[in-house]
């Protein structure tokens, strides 16, 4: 067990963990964030991905001991009161069905716009291609992101 | 219950249509209370609360408490949107809360069949109806006129000239002295709707989007600990010993012991837990069925097969057979359960498709009375049938009363994808046959099932939806040791897939258009009207670039109709989709948004499970355990997914699986379009069309 700090949504954190904790687990469980979802644990659905210094990362899949300085934005930071452009195009387009996996597919299309706010239907499958929706949202998952991009 | 909320329970289900519709519906038990009032927080104003369902709040604001859970289907929204109708207030002024599990008093609570929405379309608008009765009836006494001059808007009552105006909140005092009616409210006409047929958002997207929505897993009690299941490497093992040295080494690991469901590792946190898992050594005992696999079951399902009833002589015969594997349910959020057991009570927080059924269960494995077991209902990171069974809620229990403490069990994704209840694997094999002028004379399906210990129902008659002499179907299930269960849809992907498939290869054994030679076929006009306008949408007929293929199928059930164009190319060992033509007509559309949203997610399964997903079976357990190999759709390789609905009206058809059953056939139909082969097997690989 050892003591690691870290800053979560602007926010200054200790917790005291196994080095090779997954992040997922300091948020959901010490940091009562539970906005990044568990979907698989090995990287494969997306459901738990977050901002490392504004870069997608699947939370399930770097340690706490990995963080050091990187900046952690999670679902519940993104914006201060849901105003960040996806998550408006989310509500608009109806996108969520059950939701689950939904907090992951934001973070990532944030992550995208960031780099490129007016990404093309390729650049939005790349993105998306590991990003497991059970309900079959993606329909609406790629109008969300092309009109967030567009009002960017 | 007192005896006054007693006599206004039994009031009220009078008015909405008599206790046996009540309880034929198995929704509404007690739809009325009491016309109570009480004090909000601060213990000064009148909150109106007139029965189980609605609460209006001073400040105007309407809670209505969903009874059924939602697993993404969108219940909680089209619910509230049907008593918002009718108490004509305004969407925004509407919350939503969750019912705990409370069969006395709210009735089943289940979700499945796709009945949520049918069942209740008619008694939550009179819950709305007579909420808005009670409101207006206040206004009247209030300014001392006849109630059926008044009229309401937005949450408003307003006067017959229009000038006076009161809003609902400033009318929950007074509306909780009006006695209920003697007659039944009289329910809007369909023309007058301003909210069902319009369609709402859904009411979680703004936590969803923000990480606040509360699913089981995020579920935090104080003290709780956390547990993960090593579970079974073949179905019906037996745990021998257990080694749990190594896993006693990691920090937070606080206790490793026996469940009946496998080995319980309790931890300070889910990581101690999940690395607690690895380290413990059990030493199985691998029971009856260590050799069982999918070759063998699928051997057992064809020799099951029977002979066919004779065609007729001299027509010409075909024959196909179809296989298809067993499907996980694979929810996005894993099955999991919290509880907190203790001596006199249980409390539950799960996400379940059967709160009743939790709570019954859990009351007879502590030996409590159900009203000392409470189920919370969270959101559900999906159904698809997986959640009818409460497995998790059993697991959560059992460690928690180990623990004397309150516990979550967290399915991994890897126990959820290899105890699941899963889509049965099937063997169907089909015989027709058509004259020498082209029409369809024969028909013969049998369809086997491995019925997961189970044997499988028989049932004969003919259901396919086409006019088709003599036709026949027989369903049979062998015993095979692997779990089964619901799956949306449940049988329909099976029958309907085998038979909108094979249809197809009759209409080219008649050499008919295989939309025309449907159409001329199907019995049910509203049927006939959505395959029309799939094949309309889809430019049937249109000719099709080198190496495109267009295929049809349709689907009648659970009170609505759907029909699927699919559009495909096929490039070397590729298959690119291009379009997915989905129409529906399931009567009155009352969420056209979560409608096109169940016919977008239906199309989806139709396509991975056509295409990518399987359930293997080896050495007796399942060998897929997660996404890697159990592959869902992509968004990637997703065509353009168009939705049209067929705007009825009379009330709505079930939407959460009427949009499955024709998918898989459409992509197979189109790659006989594109490749002159015919699919044998699901999910398909070119490899192996004949």
């Amino acid at each position: 067990m050892a003591l690691y700090k870290l800053n979560v949504n602007g926010s200054d954190h200790s917790v005291e963990a196994l080095p090779d904790m997954p992040l997922l687990w300091v948020l959901r469980d010490m940091l009562d964030l539970t906005g990044s979802k568990f979907g698989c644990g090995i990287g494969a659905c997306g459901a738990c991905t977050v901002l490392l210094d504004g870069a997608e990362a699947q939370s399930c899949q770097v340690t706490v001991s990995a963080i050091g300085k990187k900046k952690v934005t999670t679902i519940e930071g993104l914006s201060k009161d849901g105003s960040h452009p996806l998550q408006k195009a989310w509500i608009e387009h109806d996108v969520p069905q059950c939701g689950y996996c939904q907090a992951g597919q934001i973070m990532a299309g944030a992550a995208l716009l960031h780099k490129n706010p007016h990404p093309t239907d390729a650049e939005i499958d790349d993105t998306f291609a590991f990003h497991v929706c059970r309900c079959g949202t993606y329909q609406r998952v790629r109008d969300a992101v092309k009109a967030a991009g567009a009002k960017k | 219950m007192s005896d006054r909320k007693e006599v206004s329970r039994r009031s009220f289900i009078q008015l909405i249509g008599g206790v046996g519709a009540s309880l034929a519906l198995g929704s509404f038990s007690s739809l009325a209370c009491a016309d109570v009032t009480k004090k909000d927080k601060a213990g000064n104003t009148a909150v109106f609360e007139p029965n189980a369902f609605v609460r209006v709040d001073p400040d105007g604001s309407v809670t209505v408490t969903i009874i059924c859970p939602d697993a993404g289907q969108g219940s909680r929204t089209a619910l509230a949107m049907l008593v918002a109708e009718e108490l004509d207030v305004d969407w925004h002024k509407i919350k939503v809360v969750q019912a705990p599990a409370n069969q006395s008093l709210y009735g089943r609570q289940g979700i499945g069949g796709s009945h949520t929405i049918i069942a209740q379309y008619n008694e939550l608008r009179q819950v709305g109806a007579a909420t808005r009765y009670l409101l207006v009836a206040a206004a009247a006494k209030t300014w001392n006129v006849d109630a059926s001059t008044l009229k309401t808007s937005n949450g408003h009552v307003l006067s017959a000239d229009g000038k006076k105006s009161i809003s609902y909140g400033d009318l929950t005092a007074a509306a909780a002295t009006i006695p209920l009616p003697t007659t039944k409210p009289e329910l809007k006409k369909d023309a007058d709707f301003k909210l069902i047929g319009k369609g709402a958002t859904r009411v979680d997207n703004p936590d969803v989007v923000t990480g606040k929505a509360m699913y089981g897993l995020d579920v935090k009690v104080p003290g709780m600990l956390y547990a993960v299941i090593e579970r079974t490497p073949a179905f019906g093992a037996k745990v021998k010993s257990i080694n749990d040295t190594d896993a006693h080494q990691i920090p937070g690991v606080l206790q490793v012991f026996e469940v009946p469901s496998g080995v319980a590792v309790v931890a300070t946190n889910t990581w101690a837990a999940l690395k607690g898992r690895k380290a413990v050594k059990v030493d199985w005992d691998l029971g009856p069925n260590a050799d069982l696999d999918s070759a063998k079951i699928t051997a057992q399902l064809k020799a099951a097969v029977g002979p066919h009833k004779e065609m007729p002589a001299g027509a010409k015969v075909i024959d196909a057979t179809f296989d298809f594997p067993y499907l996980a349910h694979a929810t996005m959020e894993p099955l999991n359960a919290v509880a907190d057991v203790q001596d006199d009570h249980c409390t539950i927080w799960t996400g379940t498709q059967q709160p009743n059924g939790a709570q019954g269960q859990v009351a007879n494995m502590l030996k409590l009375p159900v009203e000392k077991v409470t189920v919370n209902v969270m959101l559900l990171g999906g159904g698809f049938g997986r959640r009818l069974s409460n497995e998790y809620v059993v697991d959560a229990v059992n460690v928690s009363k180990a623990m004397t403490k309150p516990v979550k069990v967290m399915w991994t994704r890897e126990d959820d994808m290899r105890h699941d209840n899963y889509r049965p694997a099937c063997h169907a094999s089909l015989r027709g046959a058509v004259d020498t002028s082209g029409n369809p004379v024969g028909w013969s399906h049998q369809t086997i099932t491995a019925g997961g210990g189970r044997p499988g129902g028989q049932f004969g008659g003919a259901n396919i939806a086409y006019d088709i002499p003599d036709a026949a179907m027989l369903q049979a299930g062998v015993r095979v040791a692997v779990p089964t269960g619901a799956w949306r849809s449940v049988e329909n992907t099976l029958h309907n897939v085998a038979n909108e498939c094979f249809i197809d290869e009759l209409a080219h054994a008649a050499g008919k258009d295989p939309f025309e030679f449907r159409r001329s076929l199907i019995k049910n006009d509203r049927l006939r009207n959505v395959l029309e306008t799939a094949a309309k949408k889809g430019n049937w007929g249109a000719p099709l670039a080198a190496g495109h293929g267009r295929g049809i199928a349709c689907f009648q059930g659970y009170g609505s109709y759907a029909a699927h164009v699919i559009e495909l190319s096929v490039e070397g060992k590729k298959i690119k989709l291009h379009r997915a033509v989905c129409v529906v007509d399931c009567g009155t559309a009352v969420n056209p948004k979560g409608v096109e949203a169940q016919m977008q997610g239906a199309c989806t399964d139709g396509l991975s499970t056509a295409l990518r997903a399987a359930i293997t079976i080896k050495n007796g357990g399942v060998v897929e355990g997660s996404w890697t190999d159990f592959q869902w759709m992509s968004l990637d390789a997703m065509p353009k997914v168009e939705v049209t609905i067929i705007t009825g009206t009379g009330g709505p058809g079930g939407m959460g699986e009427v949009g499955y059953p024709s998918v898989a056939p459409a992509v197979a139909n189109a790659l006989f379009s594109a490749t002159g082969k015919r699919v044998r097997k699901f999910p398909i690989s070119l490899d192996e069309m004949v």
